[in-house]
């Protein structure tokens, strides 16, 4: 195998150039083309890039001496990543924060999901906290950049401060690692670790101990979700989305990773901890956001609680637990984007946009968003058929097969909980507004619009084509168990 | 069978497309009478088309969702789901025809959620896989949940949160227990299926039985609901529009009962044998417990409400039983008890037009001056009661004698409800009926032709059963003997119990044929 494999390395290479030329154009004169060059320029590598992905499907490269992979797993993962930076860029359309900083809003959406992809490839040890680094300096930044705006700013200081926290556990703990097997590529520490448990190898625990709660700080479960609300609520909500979706995912793709990748041998040993974390972010999470009237903190509070369901998934150790995280994990994207998108159109039009109440009798006003949050919602929910109940399906299904049925009847109690917000929002959506309609209603610009629409739109199509969608997810987790 | 199920979600997408303000108010109507009168026709072909000799489903489609997961769209129809489906089809047409008649603020949406919780229970009766059972037993929670919070009056917050919160626990208990039903069933056949079907051939062990069938039992016994699960119920009735009441009432109630029917005892009946004691035991003191309220209730509504809760005591003691005379009177009460019900709501909307404030001790006298209401609410009460020659009758004399057979203490616990039933609904007809005039002119409550048309087909639906019970029961019977045998097997019950055979001496000229076999010839060759 060749050391340096760049057609391995070809969607990530594509993503990171995209981010430089991004920049570029940003600079030049014009002020056309500063404002739409760098958002066009993005979107035209971002499809490059999840054409590349497609390309390479099926086949297993290694790229750069096995740092990183390119096998299904990866490969399903960054056109997870891509497809959200891609409805990020869109919804950013006319976001303040982004329209005079085009250059720079995309590159960091771009840089940032180049860290993700790296992180879902990683080979090695080194490449998993490169990219988890990569994605987080540039989210720090994207945080803070409605420098006019002081929740904003704080924002960014609040997430550079959990977020420095966060990566000093997990690289603590990937140094541990590596002082337990003397190597850090992964599948050298696999075949070491191969037929041990945990009992006699005190090191592999603090490490696997220290490496959850540093991806647990990314994944924003609990106990160590502190920051997530404030950060959520203080960043530009288009960055918010994107933090809720793309980082989670790749969180969640480094856990697999690390967890069922490396050491599935050890599973009856970190299961139980990670059931732990799972119980503690769905009973935190959901009980939580049922006082919340802001949309953002609310959906913060949910991301905890979803954050919990993942992990069931991944307790259960299982090909079946990776695949229904790696399903939940595309249903849960496209159900957040559309929530989020259409409390990025709101924000536009009012001033307290993000509040639940600025909502009140939007349903009536415009049908089609409204129909987009009630669809969103409901899939967050768990409600059948949509993609959110499918995937709950599933991850519930793995964690009894794996004899986890108690995690299972939390999760589903945890679900219940969460329909008391859930379905309040949209009692709210569609009751009467304030003086028989909704206040102050702008025009929707296309490319906002557009992704708006196809946000809700995926997520009743991952309901439909759910079959097609799930081998695919097959195919990644067996490629990572495979690893 | 798919078109039926899916008809009334079609007419409620339709709804989405017509315009609003006074011209679309019109075509919303047509839109929802078409549904819903589409969907009675079709379900009236299908009870023309209906094989009555067979117990297996009929009318099967199966199309694949998601393979990987074992999910598929499978529905059918038998015997038993077959009255449940008419139930729904003529209550929602009638309901929807009323409903077009008079109509509430946002008529369109009204409407929609009217025709997706038809679609909902319509699909929950003919589901023949655990997880469409449950799709469709999650999807009915939607539209109520809507018709409640958004046309619903005072105290209607609390009432949807409880409704919700309530029903949300059983349903995702069940959900569980629908997974690990799966995954035991392939840890002992090797073949992962949700198909009700085939995991009724499935023999799990008595103590995986018994925890599933609660974790069935609880979802059920909820939606039922089933005393001590009931605390939702007076207030979501209370807050619901009557139109809404009348509906939770008439056949939501029965998703509950037909899950017991259709998964629980079928699927589990170690377990359904096991726990049958203690459900009958809650179901008696839910009849003792809704009677001595009813009795007690203040409003003509709540007095139904609570009467229903009753009723629904008999249908589950009907179904525990575990005996096949049981089981049908259950099902036949089923639809006995949504149509009386579904009656005396519409009776109690008509009051309410004279006497805004439905308090019982508000009203007296209305006989005088509405004598067509009168002449039907007297049918509908002794409907209500069950007393000989009223369509009820058949219902509950077939569930008692089951029920005597199997738990005598039980059936004699549970006869007192038929004496509790004459205090309150005697009560409620006399002080409103009869006696001097209070509250209101009996004038204005009498019936229009408007509201006729309402009552009129369920008194009509109501006489047709009293005269001819076996239209239904015969249809009945092979469904509910496949569904209770597993059950009296593992009850142990003597061959003799468990069929409801003729006579056992046939006439002298009624000679065997060669190759036939007696079911007393296949007693004697098991030992």
């Amino acid at each position: 195998m060749s050391s340096l494999n760049v057609v391995a390395a070809t969607p990530l290479l594509i993503t990171a150039g995209t981010a430089t030329v991004a920049m570029t154009v940003g600079l030049l004169p014009g002020r056309m083309t500063r404002r739409h060059g760098p958002a066009l320029i993005g979107i035209a590598g971002i499809v490059a890039a999840i054409v590349m992905s497609a390309v390479l499907w099926g086949g297993r490269q290694e790229a750069f001496g096995g740092g990183l992979r390119a096998d299904r797993f990866s490969l399903l993962l960054n056109i997870l990543f891509l497809s959200a930076a891609l409805v990020t860029i869109l919804l950013a359309w006319r976001e303040p924060a982004a329209v005079d900083r085009r250059g720079e809003y995309v590159t960091l959406i771009l840089v940032s999901t180049a860290g993700m992809m790296l992180v879902a490839g990683a080979g090695d040890l080194i490449t998993i906290f490169l990219g988890i680094e990569i994605l987080s300096v540039s989210l720090y930044v994207l945080c803070a950049l409605e420098v006019w705006r002081e929740k904003s700013l704080e924002s960014g200081l609040k997430y550079l401060i959990a977020g420095a926290v966060g990566a000093s556990f997990l690289l603590y703990g990937l140094a541990l690692l590596y002082g337990a097997t003397g190597t850090t590529s992964l599948s050298a520490i696999g075949e070491q670790l191969e037929g041990t448990s945990f009992t006699g190898e005190p090191l592999v625990v603090a490490a696997m101990a220290l490496i959850a709660g540093g991806l647990a700080f990314k994944a924003s479960a609990a106990p160590f979700h502190m920051w997530t609300p404030d950060v959520y609520e203080g960043a530009p909500t288009t960055v918010t989305a994107f933090m809720s979706t793309a980082v989670k995912a790749a969180a969640f793709a480094a856990f697999l990773r690390l967890f069922s990748g490396v050491m599935p041998d050890l599973q009856p040993d970190w299961s139980v901890a990670i059931a732990v974390l799972a119980v503690a972010s769905i009973v935190i999470g959901n009980v939580a956001a049922l006082v919340q009237s802001n949309m953002k903190r609310l959906l913060a509070y949910s991301s905890i609680a979803q954050a919990g369901y993942l992990l069931i998934g991944v307790a259960a150790g299982s090909i079946d637990g990776a695949e229904a995280v790696l399903y939940y994990l595309l249903a849960y994207g496209a159900m957040t984007l559309a929530a989020f998108a259409v409390v990025i159109i709101r924000e536009r039009e009012v001033e307290d946009g993000d509040d639940i109440s600025a909502l009140a009798g939007y349903g009536r006003a415009r049908p089609v968003v409204g129909a987009v949050m009630t669809v969103a919602m409901l899939s967050l929910a768990g409600f059948p058929p949509l993609s959110g109940f499918i995937g709950k399906f599933l991850l519930f299904g793995s964690a009894v097969e794996a004899d986890l049925t108690w995690l299972a009847v939390v999760g589903a109690v945890g679900s219940m909980v969460s329909l008391g917000y859930y379905l309040r929002v949209i009692a709210v959506t569609w009751s009467e507004g304030p003086d028989g309609g909704p206040r102050k209603v702008l025009a929707i610009p296309g490319p906002v619009g557009l992704a708006t629409v196809t946000a809700g739109v995926s997520v009743i199509a991952l309901s439909l084509l759910a079959s097609p969608v799930l081998e695919a997810c097959r195919g990644a987790a067996e490629a990572l168990l495979a690893a | 069978m798919s078109i039926i199920v899916l008809l009334p979600l079609l007419g409620a997408l339709s709804l989405l497309a017509v315009p609003a303000g006074p011209g679309g108010v019109v075509q919303a109507r047509i839109h929802a009478i078409l549904a819903a009168g589409g969907t009675l026709v079709l379900v009236a072909i299908l009870v023309g088309l209906f094989d009555r000799d067979r117990g297996d489903l009929q009318y099967v489609d199966h199309q694949s969702w998601v393979a990987q997961a074992g999910l598929s769209w499978d529905v059918g129809v038998d015997g038993i789901s077959l009255w449940l489906i008419v139930l729904t089809a003529v209550i929602f047409a009638i309901a929807i025809g009323a409903a077009c008649a008079r109509l509430p603020e946002r008529p369109r949406g009204y409407l929609a959620m009217l025709l997706l919780a038809e679609t909902g229970l319509l699909g929950l009766f003919a589901a023949g896989h655990l997880v469409l059972f449950y799709v469709f037993w999650e999807a009915m929670l939607i539209p109520f949940y809507f018709l409640i919070a958004m046309w619903g009056g005072e105290g209607r917050r609390r009432a949807t949160h409880l409704f919700v919160i309530y029903t949300m626990v059983g349903s995702l208990l069940m959900l569980v227990s629908i997974l690990a039903t799966a995954f035991v069933a392939r840890d002992i056949t090797g073949q992962f299926t949700f198909t009700i079907r085939d995991l009724e051939g499935v023999t799990f062990t008595d103590t995986q039985s018994t925890w599933l069938f609660l974790g069935f039992a609880l979802a059920f016994a909820i939606k039922l609901p089933l005393w001590p699960f009931h605390a939702w119920l007076p207030v979501a009735y209370r807050a619901a529009p009557i139109l809404v009441t009348g509906l939770l009432a008439a056949v939501m109630s029965k998703a509950g009962v037909y899950g017991f029917l259709r998964i629980g005892v079928p699927v589990f009946p170690e377990g359904a044998d096991r726990l049958a004691v203690p459900i009958g035991a809650l179901a008696v003191i839910g009849i003792a417990y809704g009677s001595l309220l009813a009795w007690r209730a203040p409003t003509m509504r709540m007095l139904v409400a609570y009467s229903s809760l009753a009723h629904l005591g008999f249908i589950v003691l009907g179904i525990i039983a575990l005996d096949v005379q049981a089981s049908q009177g259950a099902v036949l009460q089923m639809v006995n008890h949504g149509v009386v019900v579904a009656a005396a709501f519409a009776i109690v909307a008509v009051i309410n037009r004279a006497a805004p404030d439905d308090r019982i001790d508000g009203i007296g006298g209305l006989a005088a001056g509405a004598p067509r209401l009168t002449g039907i609410f007297l049918i509908v009460t002794m409907a209500s009661l069950a007393i000989p020659g009223s369509n009820s009758f058949a219902g509950e004399f077939l569930i008692l004698t089951g029920v005597f057979r199997q738990h005598v203490w039980l059936a004699v616990l549970a006869c007192l409800g038929i004496a509790y039933a004459a205090v309150y609904m005697l009560r409620l007809y006399q002080s409103t009926m009869n006696g001097p005039v209070r509250g209101g002119r009996g004038a204005d409550a009498e019936l229009r032709a408007r509201d006729l048309a309402v009552i009129l087909p369920l008194v009509a639906v109501m006489l047709v059963i009293a005269l001819w019970p076996r239209g239904i029961v015969d249809a009945t019977t092979p469904s509910v003997e496949r569904a209770l045998a597993p059950a009296q097997i593992a009850a142990d019950r003597p061959e003799d119990q468990i069929r409801f055979q003729p006579p056992a001496n046939p006439p002298a000229d009624a000679l065997p044929l060669p190759g036939d076999e007696t079911p007393d010839a296949a007693a004697e060759a098991t030992p």
